[in-house]
């Protein structure tokens, strides 16, 4: 794209210079980092010396702006990088901000905003109020349309195999929305119930709040809307599209399967799942043990598929999928799991007594548990269907439980919390033992196990210390030994008829999980492996996707949920946001064990609310935006897309104006002031937007407590002429926008008193002496003398101690309710990076250097390079509409004379 | 004379979601001032006036008209349009 003028900055200077030029026929790019033009001067109150409103003179200047045919608004966008070319032309690369709504239907009705359950403070009120992560930057913005600031993928969300969002539901719970949190989870499987309970939670290892106090208890908080949601309504609430008249066969009803044909049933499509076992539900009716996984919860969560109208035939298993195609099946997916145990492979196998973990755990389920009272037993493995099969057979009466497992303890695969449980449950662990084999008694029952002893030698390829065998043996008495060794599929029935490797998992491309076969897909740990419940589930997602867009003949892409998350948030950032935190302390787990547990029972106890309540509000909104859905459940014009990314576009220029303003001093650098200390001291930017008719209070209210404040002071000069902040410049708009404040309090609470302590009043210049006569004979008071110090009493008043210069230089104190620091102004150095062949000089100040400010203001040291307003220095609004004029009548000289190729001495001579 | 910091400006507008069921609950007998708002809630007056204050903005509370004689002005809940 090819523009005359590439204009950085949409404050009043760069909306002049963009006007301007525009109106001389040039071609403008006009790029603004906010979502609107008007800079600071928008959210003024008035404007000195005229006391004119600053909206209703400044808004003709920004619809001007975005309505001129000759001025392109690149609004919400950063420049990266400007390069001086050969020839004196310029090439910029700009970076859209992903708005993630759609500026041609937004209305502008808030209705997103109200919905957002985030809140930020408002940079455009200057923190005073909290404004939402969806938001249009103020009132009068033009244009006037919704954004969403997102900084990235919440680390919690972005972890989540299942394409779960866990930033969401946690903050709907945070505002009291339990069922649109329900809503959200469920949005993405219908297991909400048995994730909030048998979930390993990935998403907690990553929580930021780990790194403070400790992880928000974002599984539990899910296991909280799930037991409210299952308790108050019957079914899941949800729509179905009309029918697709595509029929879909699932084999296999666990997670990946049962996600699945949920998400195809909502998109209209016939699904019918087939299962071996009696009941459906996989692993999580036939494996997962009761305590941990209650079968009423499971049979809630599969109640949220049949009730989409998703057939299961149960006893049915599936061998051949071509039968499935003569029956009508428009598409198969295969989620089978894994169904074989890895065997011992020692001696002494098939004594009894020895028997497989998941058979065991399964026989339990069925309710034809193996008769372990008073036994002894060993289960090998050191993953979670081993701490499973521990604790099982301690509630079955087993007199002893080891578990015996080939490394060491921080090498074991299961959950740590899982291991950790099974200790206090009174299972012994035998660690760095391999079984060599069974020894059975004369009656053929299992009598021991003998182990080699093991030593940790080097790393292996997965970096864990591989164990060795040494010459030592063990024998561990027992009476039964579970073999917990690994799972793989079960996938013998289907070799020939799809991709199989040699461990029996299904050959699917990974994106697609489409096998060679077309109608054909697989998903879950049948071509994983072994894995989890989450993982299955985001299989089961994936799956439903690529079927529905291959039964549409679409290509197969487009899995936002997963593939196309915007990315991860850096933890340092979020935690940079912050200068300090308060200790909240993470919700207990009251969990009780018994050392010898002897029933089913539900181990873990529930959230009350008011701990999901205090949980979830520890969330720091890493994202900021929780992608929560509700501005996209509120937008009337369905204008937001959470998955849109940013756009970098580049363009060619003759000539760049910058006009990247100021920016204020930091008022906590002045300490003696307490500003972030004391509630009652807020700068002048502050008191401006109190003052303003779109003031974010109902007045002027103090901070400490809403209180009407009577006595107000205004220091002058903070951080400006002040060698002890690195700053000697006078900032030149303070003094006038002190007497404009004290004008207006006075006008808005006529019963305040409002005194101004100061070192020189600077009113030079046509009506602003007048300006400052007019204040004084208002009542305002102006005392001659720095303010060496304020401190706060216990009702929040301030005591100011100041030296007063016109009463003999006494050392004095006063009491004021509300204290108002006159900031100044610092040079905003974002413009020293905007060039990347070339140096944007500085002046000693850190202000844009122009080279002959006397002689040609605006020309910075880069030719064809201009600088407008008070990105060259501090100025009011005057003088940079002024100086915009200047840097634009250079600007376009220089286009002149680059277009007829003459230069300045030429035209001179 | 007093010490106590205040919290961080970003951690307490976090949390104001998080308040409004009990703000919602204080008000629901009739218009409070902040300091009785925060008394009834027992959060700090300065927290609260931020908390209300995100409310107001999104019309969820609003004020009666006049300050009180102490120079507070009452806050009341709006009422959902039927
Ligand atoms: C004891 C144990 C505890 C676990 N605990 C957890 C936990 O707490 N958290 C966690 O995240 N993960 C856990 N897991 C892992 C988790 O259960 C699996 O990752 C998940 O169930 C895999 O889902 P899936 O749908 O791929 O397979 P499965 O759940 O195995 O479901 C496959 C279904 O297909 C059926 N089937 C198989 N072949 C056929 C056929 N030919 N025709 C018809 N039907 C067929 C099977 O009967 C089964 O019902 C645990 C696993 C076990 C064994
Ligand atoms: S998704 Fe939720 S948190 Fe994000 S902007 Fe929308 S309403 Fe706010
Ligand atoms: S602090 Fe909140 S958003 Fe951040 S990772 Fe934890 S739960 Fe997620």
């Amino acid at each position: 794209m090819k523009y005359d003028a590439l204009v950085v900055g949409g404050g009043i200077a760069g909306m002049e210079s963009s006007l301007k030029l525009a109106d001389m026929g040039y071609h403008v790019l006009l790029v603004e980092r906010e979502a609107s033009v008007g800079g600071r001067m928008i959210l003024l109150s008035k404007v000195f010396p005229t006391l004119d409103c600053a909206s209703c003179i400044s808004g003709p200047k920004m619809s001007s702006t975005v309505n001129h045919p000759n001025i392109t608004n690149l609004t919400y966008s950063e420049v990266e990088g400007i390069e001086r070319r050969e020839d004196g032309t310029f090439r910029a690369t700009v970076r859209q901000k992903a708005k993630f709504v759609d500026w041609a239907a937004c209305t502008g009705c808030q209705d997103c905003e109200v919905a957002c359950t985030v809140a930020v403070p408002d940079q455009f009120n200057y923190d005073l109020v909290p404004r939402r992560a969806a938001y249009i930057a103020f009132p009068q913005a033009v244009p006037k349309k919704a954004v969403i600031e997102r900084a990235g993928t919440s680390p919690c969300t972005d972890t989540c195999p299942a394409g779960i969002k866990a930033h969401g539901y946690v903050s709907l719970i945070r505002s009291g929305k339990y069922e649109e949190a329900f809503q959200l989870v469920l949005d993405a499987t219908p297991l909400v119930g048995t994730l909030g309970r048998a979930c390993y939670a990935p998403c907690e290892d990553e929580c930021t709040r780990g790194d403070l106090e400790g992880t928000l208890p974002i599984r539990r908080l899910k296991r909280f809307v799930a037991d409210r949601h299952y308790d108050q309504f019957a079914g899941p609430g949800l729509e179905v599209a009309a029918p697709t008249g595509y029929r879909v066969a699932v084999v296999g009803s666990g997670p990946a399967g049962l996600t699945a044909a949920f998400q195809l049933a909502r998109r209209g499509h016939g699904v019918t799942i087939f299962e071996e076992a009696p009941e459906p539900g996989g692993f999580l009716r036939y494996a997962l043990p009761e305590y941990r996984l209650p079968r009423d919860v499971v049979a809630h969560d599969i109640a949220n598929v049949t009730a989409l109208g998703v057939t299961i035939v149960t006893n049915t298993r599936v061998e051949d999928l071509a039968v499935l195609k003569d029956q009508g099946f428009d598409a198969v997916l295969i989620a089978a799991g894994t169904q074989r145990a890895i065997r011992l492979g020692v001696a002494g196998e098939h004594l009894s007594g020895v028997m497989s973990g998941l058979d065991f755990l399964r026989a339990v389920r069925q309710g034809t548990p193996p008769d372990l009272s008073g036994r002894r037993v060993v289960v090998v493995g050191g993953g979670n269907v081993a701490m499973d099969a521990a604790r099982t057979a301690r509630r079955l009466g087993a007199r002893e439980t080891t578990v015996a497992y080939r490394r060491s303890r921080d090498q074991m695969p299961a959950h740590h919390v899982e291991a950790v449980d099974a200790e206090r449950e009174g299972v012994a662990f035998q660690l760095l033992v391999a079984p060599v084999e069974v020894l059975g008694d004369d009656r053929g029952a299992v009598s021991a196990l003998r182990c080699t002893v093991m030593r940790l030698g080097d790393a292996d390829a997965s970096g864990r210390r591989r164990p060795e065998p040494t010459s030592r043996e063990i024998t561990l008495d027992c009476d039964v030994v579970i073999a917990a060794l690994g799972l793989v599929p079960e996938t013998d029935a289907f070799e020939g008829q799809v991709d199989r490797d040699a461990g029996g998992e299904l050959g699917v491309d990974p994106t697609t999980l489409q096998s060679r076969v077309p109608y054909v897909f697989a998903a879950g740990d049948v071509v994983s492996g072994a894995s989890d419940i989450t993982r299955a589930v985001g299989q089961g997602r994936r799956a439903a996707h690529m079927i529905d867009r291959w039964l549409h003949g679409e290509p197969l892409d487009g899995f936002a949920a997963l593939d196309d998350r915007v990315a991860v948030v850096d933890k340092t950032t979020v935690l940079a946001r912050q200068q300090s935190f308060t200790h909240r302390e993470s919700v207990a787990v009251a969990n009780v064990f018994s050392s010898a547990p002897h029933d089913f029972s539900e181990v873990e106890r529930p959230l009350s609310e008011s701990d999901a309540l205090a949980g979830a509000s520890r969330c720091l909104d890493c994202g900021v935006c929780s992608e929560c859905q509700e501005c996209v459940t509120a937008c009337p014009a369905d204008a937001i897309h959470l998955d849109a990314h940013d756009e970098v576009v580049t363009v060619d220029v003759d000539t760049v104006v910058v006009s990247t303003g100021y920016r204020l001093f930091a008022a906590d650098h002045k300490p003696e002031y307490g500003y972030g200390v004391y509630a009652n001291v807020i700068t002048a930017t502050q008191m401006d937007r109190l003052l303003a008719p779109t003031r974010p209070y109902n007045t002027v209210l103090r901070p400490s407590d809403g209180k009407v404040p009577e006595r107000i002071a205004y220091v002058s000069c903070t951080g400006s002429r002040d060698t002890t902040v690195d700053n000697p410049l006078c900032s030149k708009i303070c003094c006038m926008y002190s007497i404009k404040q004290n004008q207006l309090i006075m006008g808005a609470l006529p019963l305040a008193d409002v005194t101004t302590h100061y070192m020189d009043m600077r009113a030079a210049g046509k009506r602003y002496d007048e300006f400052y006569e007019q204040a004084k004979a208002m009542g305002a008071n102006y005392v001659k003398g720095r303010v060496a110090a304020i401190a706060e009493k216990e009702d929040g008043n301030l005591i100011l101690t100041y030296e007063d210069i016109e009463n003999g230089g006494v050392l004095t104190d006063t009491e004021y309710d509300l204290v108002v620091l006159a900031v100044g102004v610092q040079p905003n150095r974002d413009a020293e990076h905007l060039f990347v062949n070339d140096v944007l000089r500085l002046d000693e100040f850190h202000y844009v250097d122009e080279v002959a400010p006397d002689l040609n203001p605006g020309e910075t040291a880069i030719p064809g390079v201009f600088v407008a307003g008070a990105s060259s220095g501090a100025k009011d609004i005057v003088d940079s509409i002024l100086h915009a004029g200047a840097a634009v009548a250079q600007a376009a000289a220089h286009l002149e004379r680059s277009r007829t190729g003459v230069t300045r001495e030429e035209v001179m001579s | 004379m007093s010490e106590a910091r205040l919290r961080d400006r970003r951690e307490v507008i976090r949390e104001e979601p998080a308040m409004h069921a009990s703000i919602v609950r204080a008000l629901a007998e009739g218009p409070l001032t902040i300091p009785q708002i925060a008394a009834a809630i027992g959060e700090p007056p300065n927290e609260v006036l931020l908390w209300v204050m995100g409310m107001r903005r999104y019309r969820q509370v609003v004020e009666v008209p006049d300050a009180d004689d102490e120079g507070f002005f009452l806050y009341a809940l709006v009422q959902e349009e039927e």
